[in-house]
């Protein structure tokens, strides 16, 4: 019972009952949501937007948002591929994301040494840096759009599984990389809950003074946080190329918004200090389905801009609701008292 | 027995600006000692300085009869130092367990998490105070008192010895002091030495086994509580005489007619308020956290709408649906909160005072007269006495008796005829109360209707006439001058 009442306290819940309704809506209307091949499409479709709020959702629960995973995630991968095709490296995918990495991390760690040293907001930091890698990625590399090397192309040609539908004959696959989001999570998972540093994220974000006195060394995770951002972006730009079977580098810009409005409609509170992983998975499922799936239905596709911009305000004020009533409720209670 | 500690000769300047001009402090193993002086008299410095937040400039520390040179945070610890600031410490978003176990966890360098070890140190934190708390409650979900309770739990675990309590009854109801003063017994009982910082006589001379004051980075003295009197220990703080009694008989009463008259009045927090107020009265309404005075000064002032009742100003039933409402007809509201609800801390202390009324300083093509501005603003400084070097500066730089000053003189200068003051001088100075105090009995000697909505018993008692008690939404008592007395208020209130 008691964990019933709990379970409707968290955004989480409401995240995931709308996600039913609206699953239910559009299998009656159309007979297709729960088809084999659009289910694989929608978990394809939200193989990097999921990768991305880990970025959104780390960066909101210890210091405050960090919309430049985008770009990152362009130049980085756009700098691995040339480090590949350079040193002739191509044929093994693991170094395309090693360099990706690499890369993704020193941008990640720029963003981390202006925001803890100078004390700078993290939004317009990661702004600044954000337009900084454009400029650098469209201005001084004249990126084009690339073929990816042997070992990427093998890579996205790979597939974990693959569904045809009986009734359509519409088919899909699940791409290899779904399995680095789930080793991303899983990751992500056992260092939030189960490390000291995953904890001091968290402190971080409730209460900066009281995680210093507590012991928490406070710039260290900021850094720390912003660093493995740039890491994760990486991964998810390069994911993004491999899904996309070649290199384009203005299509990873703006992705940020719908990121950080599905890691908000799963419960990140943008004042620091709360987020899941399920509030993430749950929020961006949300929107993907959103987006994929109300076609299925016959609205069209601008109208689902309209649907986005609707489930977004409608799922913040929930949330905003929710703790305004438990304030109230308590007024009430200590009056009763 | 010893003293636990022993500082000698403090001295700390911050950018040329001296906190500490030499300050000893000894406290005696097992007492409950209290350290005591306004607003910017240095305790908060000394604190930072034992706890080893700040290294000072001059002086020695020694606790156990140890001397530490160079006191650092973890050294304070070690040797049994804990700070429970006002604050708490703590982590609104995390559970009960997280709260009290992370300092533990974190000092033993441990970098992984045992959910297990987590519980039991939790659990051994609640026992030492016999506390009884959902260990996996959010924290952010609990009230203030289980806040400060958890923060104390905190400090036991790490054997503390000297538990320093800053400022620890500001948020806390009067049942919850009381539970905050069990605890403390029961704490010296087991040895624990306790510094108790505060600026409230009757908490210091109800706990505390002897008293250090200190004014302006200076001791002024220290003694046991048995020889302090209530007197002394206000002239000890200010460094001056104030006879608050005086202070009320001193006043011409002038009372008039009825300005305001409320029948019947119900609203969300409090029903069925009856009330006359007079011209040149001061009308007291106190009550406990959540007895509903906060919400019937907020429904006097148009914030609340009232379900039920009459409000007559001035013989005539009037409606106010919105402050705006409550302006015109001559009602100002000094607010609770001044901080979130008085002030534009970052402006200067010009806007502040004459942003209500713009509307009359503003010429008929609608553009702000400057001159006018300034010197509306420069009349109230001087009358309230704000002490401030310019009146361009940010409120934020005023001192807490002197923004409330400023939140006055903002109404003031609209030119009210009922004022009503939400806790008009919690968090504010002995001395800066006092001001206001006299203030306000001039106003109401000169006409001014005035309702003084606070739990401050010996507030109400200095400056009222007449006083309404309320509880639990009702009004549970009325007591006229005569009978107005520290006695007679407690027990109605309680």
């Amino acid at each position: 019972m008691k964990k019933l009442k709990n379970l409707t306290k968290q955004s989480e819940f409401y995240v995931f009952i709308i996600i039913v309704v609206l699953s239910i809506i559009i299998q009656a209307r159309s007979g297709l949501f729960f088809a084999n091949n659009n289910i694989v499409d929608t978990v394809r479709s939200m193989i990097v937007p999921s990768i991305y709020a880990l970025c959104a959702l780390l960066s909101f629960v210890s210091t405050g948002p960090d919309v430049s995973f985008p770009l990152i995630a362009a130049l980085s991968t756009y700098l691995a591929l040339i480090t590949t095709n350079a040193l002739g490296m191509g044929e093994s995918m693991v170094i395309v994301f090693v360099f990706a990495i690499v890369y993704g991390s020193i941008m990640g760690a720029l963003n981390g040494i202006i925001i803890v040293k100078y004390k700078f907001p993290s939004l317009i930091v990661t702004l600044g840096t954000s337009s900084i890698f454009s400029g650098i990625l469209l201005g001084a590399f004249e990126a084009e759009r690339m073929d990816l090397p042997a070992g990427l192309q093998r890579m996205g040609k790979a597939s974990l599984l693959s569904v045809k539908n009986a009734e359509t004959g519409l088919g899909s696959t699940l791409p290899m990389t779904f399995l680095i989001l789930v080793a991303l999570y899983v990751i992500t998972y056992l260092v939030l809950n189960y490390t000291m540093v995953g904890r001091g994220v968290y402190a971080v974000g409730g209460d900066e003074v009281s995680a210093e006195r507590a012991g928490f060394n406070v710039k260290k995770i900021r850094f720390g946080v912003f660093t493995a951002n740039g890491a994760i972006a990486a991964i998810g730009g390069v994911c993004y190329a491999v899904m996309s079977m070649r290199y384009l580098p203005t299509e990873y810009a703006g992705g940020e918004m719908i990121v950080i409005a599905a890691i908000v409609l799963g419960g990140t509170r943008m004042a620091g200090g709360v987020g899941t992983l399920k509030g993430c998975i749950l929020g961006t499922l949300l929107l993907t389905m959103v987006s994929n799936s109300l076609i299925l239905i016959g609205i069209s596709v601008y109208w689902q801009k309209v649907f986005i911009g609707a489930i977004i305000i409608i799922g913040t004020a929930v949330s905003a609701l929710q703790s305004y009533g438990a304030s109230r409720v308590k007024s009430k209670v200590k009056e009763a008292a | 027995m010893g003293n636990i500690l022993a500082v000698k000769g403090i001295k700390k300047s911050f950018g040329g600006v001296h906190a500490l001009k030499g300050v000893d402090l000894t406290i005696k193993e097992g007492e409950t000692h209290c350290l005591a002086g306004e607003n910017g008299c240095g305790k908060s410095t000394i604190i930072k300085v034992i706890s080893g937040f700040y290294q000072p400039d001059e002086g020695t520390i020694e606790i156990n009869e140890k001397g530490y040179p160079v006191m650092t945070p973890s050294e304070a610890i070690n040797a049994g130092v804990q700070v429970i600031y006002q604050d708490f410490s703590i982590f609104p978003n995390l559970t009960v367990i997280e709260n009290l176990a992370f300092n533990q966890i974190l000092a033993n360098k441990k970098k992984l998490v045992n959910k297990k070890e987590f519980r039991r140190i939790a659990e051994e934190a609640v026992k030492k105070i016999n506390f009884d708390v959902d260990l996996d409650a959010l924290v952010e979900t609990l009230p203030v008192a289980d806040k400060q309770l958890i923060a104390i739990s905190r400090a036991l675990l790490d054997n503390a010895k000297l538990i320093i309590m800053d400022e620890p009854t500001t948020a806390l109801t009067k049942k919850e002091v009381k539970r905050l003063f069990e605890i403390i017994t029961d704490l010296k009982k087991n040895g624990v030495t306790i510094l108790f910082v505060s600026h409230k006589l009757d908490e210091v001379f109800e706990i505390s086994d002897s008293i250090t004051i200190l004014r302006n980075g200076e001791n002024v003295i220290t003694c046991p509580t048995s020889e302090m009197t209530e007197e002394k220990f206000t002239y000890y703080m200010t460094g001056r005489h104030f006879d608050t009694n005086q202070n009320k008989a001193d006043m011409e009463k002038n009372i008039g007619e009825t300005i305001m008259s409320v029948k019947g009045l119900s609203a969300p927090g409090f029903e069925n308020v009856n009330f006359e107020l007079h011209k040149g009265e001061i009308l007291g309404v106190t009550g406990q956290l959540g007895s509903g005075r906060t919400e019937l000064s907020l429904a006097l002032f148009g914030l609340l709408k009232p379900t039920a009742g009459t409000i007559t100003m001035e013989g005539k039933e009037v409606k106010i649906p919105n402050v705006s409402a409550a302006e015109k007809l001559g009602i100002a509201l000094v607010p609770e909160d001044r901080l979130t609800e008085g002030l534009f801390l970052p402006q200067s202390i010009i806007k502040n005072i004459t942003v209500s009324k713009m509307d009359e300083l503003t010429s008929k093509a609608g553009i702000l007269s400057n001159k006018k501005v300034v010197e509306e603003s420069a009349k109230w400084v001087k009358d309230i006495g704000v002490a401030t070097k310019n009146h361009e500066f940010p409120v934020q730089t005023l001192s807490g008796g002197n923004q409330q000053k400023v939140v006055l003189g903002r109404w003031l200068a609209t030119n009210p005829k009922v004022l009503i003051l939400n806790g008009p001088t919690v968090g504010v100075d002995i001395g800066a109360k006092y001001d206001i105090h006299s203030l306000l009995r001039k106003l109401a000697s000169e006409g001014m209707a005035i309702i003084i909505v606070s739990d401050d018993i010996a507030e109400v008692i200095a400056t009222c006439d007449r006083a309404i008690v309320m509880q639990g939404g009702r009004v549970t008592g009325q007591l006229d001058g005569s009978e107005l007395s520290n006695d007679s208020l407690t027990s109605a209130t309680n």
